[in-house]
Formats: C-alpha cells, structure tokens, sequence
C-alpha cells in the first residue's frame, strides 16, 4: 500500500497532517486527518479564580482570542449565576461581531477565496492574498486592510486592548463607551456594511460567474448530508453571541434545541486508535463511524451549517442574501421541511452572508439608545458553583463549561472548541475528495490542492498547537509503496 | 512567575511618537513558546530603568502578540525599525541560542510565529501592506530564541531558554542603539531575578 503524506497543511493554524493511503492500484484506500493534541489547558486552568478565565482562555490561541474571552465571560456569569446589564451584552456582542468581521476577511481573501480567484491550480506561491490582488486589483487589498484596521480599532475600543481583550467580566463589562467612541465604531460599522456586500458581489463574479467554479461547488466531490448546528435566537435566527443551540437533520428537520446546560445530552465524544483529537458526535442519533446520512451522528459546525441550523438571518440584507443562497443552491426543501445546502465548498458563501450579518448587527447594536449607558456590571453576589456557556465562533459552536468551589476556584473544566466538533466532517471531506481526485497513483499539486481545499472550506484552526516552526511552511508529499519505502517525494513552500 | 503584562510605550518618557517598535511574538501560557513576551518584558523594564536613571531614550513601543501575517504588518505599520522576538525550533541548534538577523537576509523567513499559516506568510502580508500605501519599517531585525517546550500549556519556561531572556534582551537593546554600561543590568526577566 502506497502512502501520501501532507504535513504540515499549508494555510492551516497549527500543525496538521493528511496522510493518504493507496491500494496496490493506486487507488485511495483510505485517508486520515491527524492533529497533535496540546495537553493540559483545561489541566492548566484548575485551582485559578474563575474569574481570571475570560483573559486566560483567550490566551489558548491567537487567532481567536475574541471568541474564548467572551465565552469564558458568559461561562463565568452562568457560575455566579448573574444576568449581565443590557448594554452589557450589547458591548460583549459588538465586539465579536467586530471580530467575526476580521476573521470572515481574512478566511474569505486569504485563505479560501485564492483558490477561485487564482485558481486550483495555480502554483501554491500565487494562491494567497498577493494573487487575489493581481488577479482582481490592488483595490481589494487595500479594502481588506480597512475592513481589519477598522474592525480591530472596534475590539481595542471596547475590549481594552489591541489584541487578548480583557473588558468582559463575569457580570458584564468593566467599562463602558462615551458618544466620541460610539460615533466611530458607528462609521467602522457601516463601513463594513459596505464591503460585506462588495464582498458578496465579488463571490457573484468570481464564483457563480463561473460555470467551472460553478460546477465543483455543485458537484458531488464536496457533498456530505450530515447533521448541522448552530446558535439561534428566540425567533431562530442566526446568532453569534447568545441563544439556544438548534439541531438540524440532514432532510431538513429540526430534531431539537438545547440550551448551553444541556450540551452534554447532545453531544458525545468518539476515540479512534489513530487520533489524540476526540471525534464529537450527536449523542440521541449515535456514532456509526464516518458516514452521510440521517442514521449517523456525524454533525458539522460552521457558517454553513449555521445557515442550515436557522431560519434564516436576523438582519435584512443578510436575510436577502440568505435567501439568494438557498434558491440558487437549494431550491427544494428537504423532506423535513426546510431548505439544505449540502455543498461544503458553499461554506465560503455562507461565510460571506455571515461577514455582511456581523456589521449589519453591529450597526443595530452601535445606533442602539442605551449603548453608551454606564451600567455595564452587575456585580455578582451569588455562590458560585458550575456554568456552562455557548458562543459561536467563526470556526465553530464554541462551548465552556467551569465547575468551582465556593471561593470560585476551578476545580474542573471542560472546553469543546469550534474546530474540534468539524473533525469527522473534515475527515470525511478529506477522504472523498482524495478519492475523486487520485487515481493511479497519479498526484500533482493541482490536485493535492483540490484535496487541501476539502479541509479548507472549514476554516480549521489550531492555533492553540501553533508551535515555533523551523523554516518554511511546506506541503510535503511523500508516495510511499507497501514496503513503506519513500518512492516519491513532492513538496512546495509558500 | 509573573507573565507579561500588556504595558506599552514605556519609551515615551522623551517627546515623540516612537519610530521604532519591539514585538513580542509567541504564546505566553504556552512553555517556551511565550520567550518573545518574556524577551519584551525584560526589554521594557530595562527601558524603565534606564529613563529612571535619567539615560535619555528615544521612545520605543513595545508590543507582544500571539499571531503572525497580516496581524504583525498592521503591528509594524507607521514604523520606521523594527525588532521582533519570536521562538524558534531549529533542532540542531542548542536551546536558548539567540540569533539576530535582518528579516530579508533569513533563509528560512517562516520562523516561529512570523508567518500565520491562518492568513499569509510575514512577506506576503509586508508586499501587499507596501503595496496598498501602509508606511511600514524599512528594517526588520528578527531575534530569535531556541525554544525546546512548546506543545504542553506552562507559564514556566525550560531553563536553558529563560536563561536566554536576558541575552535575548541585550540583543534587542543593542539593536536600539541604546548605550549599555556595565552598571546597566539587563533585567532577567519573569522569574529571572
């Protein structure tokens, strides 16, 4: 049996590997994601204050700091059992929308839109922001750098600091923003209105424009009937910040809500031999291995699923663009009722609607009346004992759940972080899109792209295994024939 | 041991916005690999120590973060000289070496964190910054620090590399082209005494 390793993933935070596995014809024969576990956060965190964790946890990654910082917040709320004040939440939610402006940018122009902009098979130093400005004009880099500029002055505002923000405190935020700062988070808000919908417009160009493109978002490569979640608001829309957790089947019927407490009768956790990283599944459906279907509890946590999980979008030129999405890619419903997109490369569409949702909803929150009131804490007075919390991250449902002593120690935590709940799903993506495109035992870049592109889609990061790397970030290939001898070895550095 | 904090701009005891800027690259809760934050703080309490004393300083801004890319050139923008500190796992190389070289001068320009594989590598994000108008530095010193532990979540650095903090530090102070009497201690940074 002939074997393919790529190691590290180029584009991915953290250290990652594929190692795919040909027959004797050279066939695939199996595939594998393989990620080094990084051991003892939640170790790490017992015996500290529950409070130190919303700027501890944002220190586990420097992708998304955002994300663990107002989950850890939420989580320690829910351990002293405090409802945080209005403008409060309103400030916390304006942040991570700023924040998923950022990060939606950066996927969508750096990470994910080369491939179509570029090209599959372009030569790996041309497919990343460089190439998307000599392809398309030096004016999206520039709008790329403002959309970021302006959105992390939006964290540094509220959250205190350019980057681990540290103003959201168990019971709310500890400080508040005057008229002066509102007024400019105002004009980054609509700003970014703006570029969501250029961005949206330039998806339309580029992608659908292109019945090439057109037909690998379409076609059966990228094609997986999973089940889909995603956080909802009360009239089950798409919420980044707070809500219930909507469970959607793969015809499109929605088999449950849970709140952030009952995570644990949702979601388990599968082992396999040849993995540290723990595979979540839906507890009530059950692991039937990596599998498409209603029968299997494979589910999938992205901005696609996120789309699929809701009704649609809380904001109006988000909702139309969530409608365009469904009748251009899913005119039918499923069975269960409601319209599913099953194409995983429409992930990077979702991410779009989701970019424009984020400053839409920021330019609600910024025009708010009370955004600049100063009641922005609720102190705690309760005893605290266990919390659990939920946000979405751009990568994922994000989950933080703290149990404490009386003196609000932590004596256990559990985290179940965005990537990790797509983990099944990109194995399964990884393996398809293997076998559709080798064969023979015939591998190019071109190709081996196409399978990077099936892991792509879902935006992983482990940026918490991020280590100091010698030298250049390659893909390396390396054939290996039954005897484990090294028969060929490709490898490209970008 | 204390970790950094998130002082900045310790240099502007002179007037002045600061034309040069230190950053520390790395995770600071995660073993060797939080040396750039170390190396940062013991940077600006010498910085501190010196403008105490009265030793005139130009201002410097010093900054730490945790990834690299297009986050480090919108770090480095409005800068004249830079200096980034960041892990490095050369195998053959002894824990703690420290090395400084001009970023365009590396062979291997994806060290430790300069690059983000979440976004572009560190060049890619400098071309296309200079590209679309950003005033960024003409020079770029990378000092790195030979890392062993960074895989398992610490506060501690290993010995060998938190012995280095302070050399790291010397380094970067002489790439200020601050003065460096014999009386000046070099802070050994967290824990270092």
């Amino acid at each position: 049996m002939e074997r393919i390793t790529i190691d590290p993933i180029t584009r991915l935070e953290g250290h990652g590997k594929i190692e795919v596995f040909l027959d004797k014809q050279g066939e695939v024969a199996n595939a594998y994601f393989q990620v080094p576990e990084l051991r003892g956060f939640e170790r790490f965190c017992v015996g500290r204050p529950v409070e130190e964790m919303p700027t501890l946890t944002n220190r586990i990654c420097g992708v998304c700091p955002e994300a663990h910082h107002i989950a850890a917040a939420k989580a320690a709320d829910a351990v002293y059992k405090v409802d945080p004040p209005r403008t409060a939440k309103m400030l916390r939610e304006l942040l991570y929308s700023a924040f998923y402006v950022t990060d939606h940018t950066t996927h969508f122009y750096a990470l994910g839109g080369p491939d179509f902009v570029v090209g599959p098979d372009a030569p790996a130093a041309e497919r990343n922001i460089l190439g998307v400005i000599a392809k398309v004009g030096m004016d999206i880099g520039g709008k790329v750098i403002e959309a970021r500029r302006g959105n992390h002055r939006v964290i540094e505002i509220i959250g205190g600091r350019k980057i681990h923000p540290a103003a959201a405190v168990p019971g709310g935020m500890t400080s508040a923003i005057n008229e002066e700062q509102r007024a400019e988070i105002e004009k980054i808000a609509r700003q970014s209105v703006e570029f969501g919908q250029f961005s949206l417009d330039l998806f339309d160009k580029i992608v659908l424009g292109n019945d090439a493109f057109r037909e690998l978002v379409l076609g059966d490569t990228y094609y997986h009937r999973t089940y889909y979640i995603g956080l909802l608001d009360a009239d089950k829309k798409v919420n980044f910040y707070d809500g219930k957790v909507g469970v959607m089947s793969p015809d499109g019927e929605r088999i449950g809500i849970y709140a952030p407490a009952e995570y644990r009768d949702w979601i388990a956790e599968h082992v396999e031999p040849w993995t540290y990283l723990k595979f979540p599944f839906l507890k009530k459906v059950g692991w039937k291995g990596f599998t498409d279907g209603v029968d299997s509890g494979v589910y999938c946590a992205t901005p696609l699923s996120r789309l699929n999980a809701a009704d649609g979008m809380a904001t109006p030129l988000a909702q139309a663009a969530y409608e365009r999405f469904y009748e251009t890619l899913a005119p039918k419903p499923e069975s269960g009722g409601k319209r599913i997109v099953h194409h995983r490369l429409a992930t990077h569409w979702a991410r779009l609607i989701e970019l424009l949702y984020a400053a839409e909803r920021m330019v609600e929150l910024v025009t708010d009346p009370e955004i600049t009131s100063p009641d922005v804490r609720a102190v705690p007075t309760e005893k605290p004992t266990e919390g659990v919390a939920i946000v979405e991250a751009p990568r994922g449902t994000l989950t933080h759940h703290y149990w404490t002593d009386e003196r609000g120690v932590l004596t256990k935590v559990n985290l179940i972080v965005g990537t990790t709940n797509n983990y099944a799903p990109i194995s399964m993506s990884i393996k398809k899109a293997a076998e559709a495109f080798i064969h023979k035992g015939q591998v190019n870049q071109g190709l081996l792209n196409r399978v990077e592109m099936a892991f792509r889609l879902y935006d992983p990061c482990l940026g918490c295994a991020t280590h100091s790397l010698p030298g250049q970030m390659p893909l390396q290939v390396v054939i290996r024939d039954a005897d484990g001898e090294v028969v060929d070895d490709l490898s490209q550095h970008c | 041991m204390d970790r950094p904090s998130d002082r900045r701009f310790v240099g502007r005891a002179l007037a002045g916005c600061p034309r040069t800027v230190v950053v520390g690259l790395g995770n600071p809760v995660l073993g060797d690999d939080g040396v750039g934050w170390c190396v940062a703080d013991a940077v600006e309490e010498w910085l501190r120590a010196a403008a105490a004393a009265g030793l005139e300083l130009p201002p410097v801004a010093v900054e730490r973060l945790g990834v690299g890319g297009l986050r480090l050139m919108e770090f480095l923008t409005g800068f004249d000289e830079a200096i980034v500190v960041d892990a490095a796992d050369f195998a053959e190389r002894p824990a703690g070496e420290v090395r400084a070289r001009r970023f365009e001068e590396m062979e291997r320009r994806a060290v430790g964190r300069l690059d983000s594989v979440h976004d572009v590598s560190l060049a890619a994000a400098l071309e296309l910054g200079r590209r679309a108008g950003a005033e960024l530095p003409a020079t770029i010193w990378v000092v790195t620090v030979v890392a062993r532990m960074t895989g398992v979540f610490s506060e501690a650095l290993t010995p060998p590399v938190e012995a280095a903090v302070p050399i790291a530090a010397g380094e970067v102070v002489r790439l200020l082209g601050l003065p460096r009497a014999d009386d000046w201690p070099i802070p050994h940074g967290p824990g270092g005494g």
